[in-house]
């Protein structure tokens, strides 16, 4: 009598067996020194992989972790992608960058962050369900990882929301070499509970039962567009990498007694044998040819591209609209008519619209892509990247420029790597709008302008917003980026309308940049001192330019860069050659800053011969006294100074 | 009156420094069309024509049937048919070093990449302001204290104290602090091409009544420069092996389209698979190390009343038995129609040479420069249904054994192509775990039965009993 509800058969046992043989070639790869870094094997915690990523649909996706190569094998069947990838090979996954706890291949993605990958795992999902393509995903995360918050974050999230992701959760017991004992308290599957998921459980050394509960976890998810949270109980019989294993050797060897390949090679060695041979022969020849294959090309992975900023000026056009007003113009006209805008944020729907306003009436244009999100920085960055992973553009809010450290983990660790880890196989295109900047008396943590600590971030595109041009000129560019943006929106620039103050006796021009360079310079005259300046401090800077030609004798040039990232160094070396003084006017704190970056570029470039200086915000939390707040935070008084002092 | 272009000898293939003249087409001083055939090199694979650039008067600047370095200057084209008549000036005929213009090493040296830096004032014309003038503080206080007028400076923008002490002593004032940067000068690594080629003397004497004297032809002269290369060391060796040819060509020749009872593609099909695996048979000794081709490009030797040639089989390693024998079909008609390319003839990886048509027995062929090994294939004898397959090889780059290896199995995989039986249970699978009738070691077979699917299918005892 054939029994279709038998899950287990050959086909699973060689499939876990390949498993196996592939991460105990790596095992003897690594001994002989043939494959560099680490790896992390689950030889034990194979039926967990193939109970899950074996299960799914070729529309369905997988998040995993440094733990990956299990759930990579078992979804994408890709044996040889991987063993390249970790050999370091060309062929490889990733081309041998990301190796072995960062794959990507088919809608298989993995990282080597924990929790991390949860978020993001979410917002991909939440993709699959913005697009009803019915597809599910699984994001596996171990024991371990219950350790991070964001986790608990995206818990919350994807139960409210209703989004399509299971979690599955392999409890090996261990920490890395912590017994479980020393780190968690309570129970594991209560706290998924707690968020109102379904929750389920098995183990490896039953796989039948797991496969079973496994298909059913996933139909679950699939049928109701609902999340689970799965825990299988399993024990890995190696190392937590290789050779950091303080287990007890009896643990060990009882685990290893009751694995369900080892029970099967007792029962059916004759079987085992002929797997076990099959498999050497596949995967030794697989290495053997592997081994002669060549690295990436070093000029394949990265180029150098030069800054050439554009030398086509167009005059600069008063507009008697608030900034505040064309941003939100831009994106209601963006949420209608671009199929992959997303809007998240935190209190952004309306008749509130966000704290700024910036937001406003969006969700009454199209309330399905607009999600305002609970407190959760970590997690509402991370569901954007999945989003962006996914084909959408999100545009997403950070509150206070200052809560952008509670989203730092997501945007170095994921957003500014994917394209590159995953040999630029994906592209991350989220963007993260936030207002920076004092002045509004709002004291030490909603005033500091972070600036310095974002443009750090590689591959990451930083914009500052100004008030010399409308800001949807930015936008559009923002709209079309394949990589990740983040927007430095200004608090009092907000309200300020466009282009208002112009002297007679200066030129106000913008370059034809996707990121246009405002340049205010003497009609006629060459400039004997060139200032730089971006966003609210441009602002200040361009209203003083009168007062510092009458009071420092000095003929000034102002040089707005929009694109803080990427500076405009050739701009504004041609424009020191001229002067032969430069100063950098920046609202962050000056130790490792924009103007350290700037001038340390432009002296590269013009091999010296010319005075700087910076003006920059003392290096103190921003007191909320408007007294103390001025004299922390550049001024006009001070600026003015420093020109006197430094540049007669 | 100019000269419009000179003509300098192109760097066409990595191993050739220097190129023969063979063929001066046109009179000296003739007037030439752009496009026009105005020289005809030899490399050591192929001729070469040189195009005129432009329209001109050419003065040659070369002899036909001599050597010239890389870039030498070799003709040059002028404006004005006086020009090109004049004397050529003496230079020195024997190839010397070139210096070339480097083409590597720019990649990150951050001096290269950075743009040169636009000032924009040496750029300026001098402007006129037609608005108000802006005088500093500064400026205010020295023109009255010097008694000026402000209308002095009528048609400026802004007017500083340095522009007023300016107009008061135009030669002390200071000027911009700031000196040009100096130009940069890259004199990037020049890449010097050391341009002397092996040269051919005469070492036995000719006693004119007893021989006659034939001049090498130039392709004889580059093939012995070639072959020299790696056998004047004396350190090659060659290994020799038996393949059992019988009932190999009826199975073959089903997967074959024109090249019916033929080796040589399955030869090449094979090789190539398998020179992945011996990396050192697709290498050269360099003098001091051995250079491993990245690519496996293998060629097949060919002579066929054009002269001896290596036609290359790019990529064979990823291609199928069909596209292999199409290349060779295409190969083969591109070199009896003169139409071979440069391309087509360099960057050989290793070398295959298939003489089994003129019924030799065996052979010891001789391996190319930048090689370390060469296969020989001698004819089928009929009678005892085999043919022997020769390898040649470096020995300063692997050894005896390696090459055994090599052969034994290029020998297994050949003769893997005689039919056998067997197949007959292959395409029976249960259809739960796809495990073959051939792999079922239970013993009791498979049991047939209808899948869920609706469809007729087979079942494996343990997927029927479950574990």
């Amino acid at each position: 009598m054939l029994n279709n509800r038998i899950a287990i058969n050959h086909r699973i046992i060689r499939e876990a067996l390949r498993i196996r043989k592939v991460e105990e070639k790596f095992l003897e790869l690594f001994s002989q020194g043939k494959l560099n870094g680490t790896v992390h094997t689950c030889v034990g915690q194979e039926f967990s992989a193939l109970a899950f990523a074996g299960q799914l649909k070729k529309k369905d996706f997988i998040f995993s972790n440094h733990r990956c190569h299990g759930h990579y094998i078992a979804f994408t069947g890709d044996t040889r992608g991987l063993l390249a990838e970790l050999l370091g090979k060309r062929s490889g996954t990733c081309g041998g960058i990301g190796s072995s706890q960062h794959l990507c291949h088919n809608n298989f993605f993995s990282n080597g962050i924990q929790g991390g990958i949860v978020p993001v795992s979410a917002g991909f999902a939440l993709g699959n369900k913005l697009k009803g393509t019915g597809a599910v995903g699984v994001v596996f995360i171990g024991d371990g990882t219950l350790g991070e918050g964001t986790i608990y974050e995206t818990m919350n999230i994807i139960s409210k929301w209703e989004i399509p992701l299971l979690i599955v959760c392999e409890n090996n017991f261990y920490a890395q070499s912590t017994p479980q004992h020393i780190n968690l308290a309570g129970d594991i599957l209560a706290r998924a509970a707690a968020f109102g998921i379904r929750t389920d459980r098995g183990n490896t050394w039953a796989p039948e039962d797991l496969m079973i509960r496994a298909q059913e976890a996933i139909d679950y998810v699939r049928e109701t567009s609902r999340p689970g949270f799965f825990l299988v109980e399993t024990y890995r019989l190696n190392a937590h990498s290789k050779g950091d294993d303080d287990r007890d050797p009896a643990e060990v060897e009882a685990h290893r007694e009751k694995d369900f390949l080892q029970v099967f090679q007792g029962e059916s060695p004759a079987y085992f044998q002929m797997y076990n041979d099959a498999l050497d022969v596949e995967i030794n020849t697989l290495v053997e040819e592997i081994l002669q294959e060549g690295d990436l090309a070093a000029e394949d992975y990265y180029q150098h591209q030069p800054t050439v900023t554009g030398e086509e000026w167009t005059p600069l056009e008063a507009i008697n609209k608030r900034q505040v007003e064309l941003l939100n113009a831009f994106f209601r006209d963006a949420i209608v008519a671009d199929d992959r805008a997303v809007f998240l944020g935190e209190d952004i729907l309306s008749p509130y619209g966000g704290a700024f306003k910036v937001t406003k009436e969006l969700s009454f244009l199209r309330p399905e892509r607009v999600f305002s999100t609970p407190i959760s920085e970590s997690a509402i960055t991370g569901i954007s990247n999945g989003l962006a992973l996914n084909g959408f553009k999100p545009y997403m809010e950070i509150m206070f420029g200052d809560f952008m450290t509670l989203a730092f983990d997501q945007i170095v660790n994921h957003a500014s790597k994917f394209h590159h880890m995953f040999n630029k196989k994906v592209t991350c295109p989220v963007v993260i709008r936030t207002p920076m900047g004092g002045r509004r008396g709002y004291g030490p943590t909603h005033s500091q302008t972070l600036d310095k600590f974002l443009v750090g971030i590689d591959n990451v595109r930083t914009v500052a917003l100004n008030t010399f041009f409308d800001p949807a000129v930015l936008y559009r560019s923002i709209s079309v980026e394949t990589h990740p943006v983040i927007v430095i929106e200004n608090k009092t620039d907000y309200g300020k309308k466009i282009a208002q103050q112009q002297y007679p006796n200066f030129v106000y021009e913008r370059n034809n940049d996707a990121y246009p360079v405002v340049r205010i310079r003497p009609a006629v005259s060459a400039p004997t001192l060139t200032i730089v300046a971006y966003g609210g401090m441009a602002e200040m800077v361009a209203g003083m330019l009168e007062d510092i030609f009458l009071t420092t004798d000095h003929k000034p040039e102002l040089i707005v860069p929009s694109l803080i990232s990427h500076l405009p160094v050739d701009l504004v070396a041609g424009s020191v050659t001229d002067s032969g003084r430069l100063l950098v006017v920046e609202e962050g704190s000056g130790f490792a800053g924009i103007g350290s970056e700037l001038i340390a570029a432009v002296m590269e470039m013009t091999h010296g011969g010319f005075t700087a200086r910076r003006v920059t915000a003392y290096p103190v939390p921003i007191p909320s006294v408007k007294s103390l707040e001025n004299s922390v935070l550049p001024d006009k008084r001070r600026i003015l100074a420093e020109i006197k002092t430094s540049f007669s | 009156m100019a000269l419009l272009q000179e003509i300098l000898v192109p760097l066409l293939a990595v191993n050739d420094t220097t190129l023969t003249v063979v063929e001066l087409p046109c009179v000296a001083g003739a007037a030439v069309k752009k496009g026009e055939v105005i020289l005809v090199l030899e490399t050591s694979k192929t001729s070469y024509d040189v195009e005129a650039p432009v329209d001109g008067y050419i003065q040659y600047c070369c002899e036909a049937e001599r050597d010239y370095a890389v870039n030498e200057v070799i003709a040059r084209l002028y404006s004005e048919v006086s020009e090109a008549s004049a004397p050529v000036p003496g230079r020195p005929r024997v190839a010397k070093p070139v210096v070339a213009p480097a083409i590597n090493g720019q990649q990150y040296a951050p001096s290269a990449m950075t743009p040169p830096v636009q000032s924009r004032r040496a750029a300026a014309t001098p402007a006129h302001w037609g608005g108000e003038t802006l005088f500093s503080y500064e400026a205010e206080r020295l023109i009255e204290a010097a008694g000026l007028a402000r209308e002095t400076f009528a048609g400026r923008d802004l007017v500083t104290g340095a522009d007023v002490q300016q107009y008061l002593n135009p030669v002390a004032a200071p000027g911009a602090r700031m000196a040009a940067p100096t130009a940069a000068t890259p004199t990037a690594a020049a890449l010097t091409a050391a341009g002397t080629a092996t040269s051919l003397k005469a070492v036995a004497p000719v006693d004119p009544s007893k021989a006659i004297v034939q001049k090498l032809q130039s392709a004889k002269r580059r093939e012995i420069e070639y072959l020299s290369d790696i056998q004047s060391t004396g350190l090659t060796s060659t290994l020799n092996t038996h393949i059992e040819m019988e009932g190999i060509f009826p199975q073959l020749n089903k997967g074959l389209g024109y090249l019916k009872d033929s080796l040589l593609p399955v030869i090449v099909y094979e090789t190539a698979r398998m020179l992945a695996g011996y990396p050192l048979l697709n290498a050269y000794f360099t003098g001091d190390a051995v250079a491993v081709y990245k690519e496996v490009n293998p060629g097949f030797a060919i002579d066929i009343d054009k002269g001896l040639k290596v036609l290359k089989l790019e990529g064979a390693g990823g291609k199928s038995l069909r596209d292999i024998e199409a290349d060779i079909l295409r190969l083969s008609g591109a070199y009896l129609d003169d139409t071979l390319t440069v391309e087509q003839l360099t960057d050989i990886t290793f070398t295959i040479t298939d003489l089994s048509a003129e019924g030799v027995a065996f052979f010891r062929p001789l391996i190319n420069k930048m090689n370390s090994a060469i296969l020989g294939v001698s004819a089928i004898d009929e009678k005892l249904q085999r043919c022997t397959f020769s390898l040649s090889f470096d020995h300063r780059v692997t050894e005896g054994k390696y090459v055994a290896g090599f052969l034994r199995e290029l020998k297994e995989r050949i003769e893997s192509y005689r039919g056998d039986a067997g197949g007959f249970y292959t395409d029976i699978s249960c259809f739960k775990c796809y495990k073959t009738l051939k792999e079922d070691l239970g013993g009791t077979g498979f049991v047939r039965c209808i899948t869920p699917e609706g469809k007729e299918g087979y079942v494996c005892q343990s997927c029927l009993k479950g574990f």
